[in-house]
């Protein structure tokens, strides 16, 4: 599994996607389904930058697999901030008055809107968010 | 990434082109640029048909841009919107705050 240790910065956010994307690059994906991972890397990385260890700096570490037999990626966004479960937030209301009131939660539901699967766990001290995507088949 | 606006106005009327990624990244330009227009002008509007992506940084500006325009009664509409925008936009209920032209 390739991965990447970058300062949970937002300034980080265009070498993340750079690292992401260029993993997929010679699979021939559709414009679609790479805008919608750069979509769900941005918004959990930018959570990270912004949250995890507020104010505080550390660091965030993505890890990237592509699986075969539907062809698949796997990325796993880990960091060693204080422990949160973004999937235990109920999802953004987007009734129209719920838009209006409220502005947390939007990211989180584009990335459970988009992929094929999102997981959490807090292992050895990480938070750890696994996403999958199929990207073919 | 690459994100280009562009600002012109027509009498009451302000249109900001957008050409290019709206990410974390850039928000905060548009942000401002955005915040000042929708002081100026009575009705906004947003034309999308060069921007390819938007992130919740993005739609936290139009979100903020609709309150201020309904704020002094003015409008704000989105025009040219296609492709991974709109399903962004679709998804996230944004279609039935914006006027779409």
């Amino acid at each position: 599994m390739d991965s990447l240790a970058v300062q949970a910065e937002i300034a980080e956010l265009d070498k993340v996607n750079d690292f992401v994307l260029g993993k997929l690059e010679r699979f021939d994906c559709d414009k679609n389904t790479l805008l919608q991972i750069r979509l769900a890397v941005e918004e959990i990385f930018v959570n990270i930058a912004s949250y995890a260890y507020a104010p505080q700096k550390g660091t965030a570490e993505i890890r990237c697999e592509i699986l075969a037999d539907p062809l698949r990626v796997v990325l796993q966004f880990l960091d060693s901030g204080k422990p949160f479960d973004p999937l235990a937030k109920e999802d953004a209301d987007i009734s129209k008055d719920g838009l209006l009131g409220r502005t947390g939660g939007l990211g989180i539901f584009l990335v459970k809107e988009t992929m094929d699967n999102v997981a959490y766990t807090y292992e050895g001290g990480k938070n750890i968010l696994t996403i999958l995507k199929k990207i073919r088949g | 990434m690459q994100l280009d606006m562009t600002l012109t106005e027509s009498g009451r009327v302000g249109t900001i082109k957008l050409n290019g990624y709206l990410d974390a990244g850039n928000a905060p330009g548009l942000d401002e640029l955005v915040a000042d227009a929708a002081q100026k002008y009575d009705h906004l509007v947003l034309d999308m048909e060069g921007l390819e992506y938007v992130s919740s940084a993005g739609l936290r500006i139009f979100k903020r841009a609709y309150l201020d325009m309904a704020k002094k009664k003015g409008t704000l509409s989105a025009k040219n919107v296609h492709g991974n925008v709109m399903d962004i936009l679709e998804m996230t209920g944004f279609t039935r705050m914006f006027k779409l032209i």
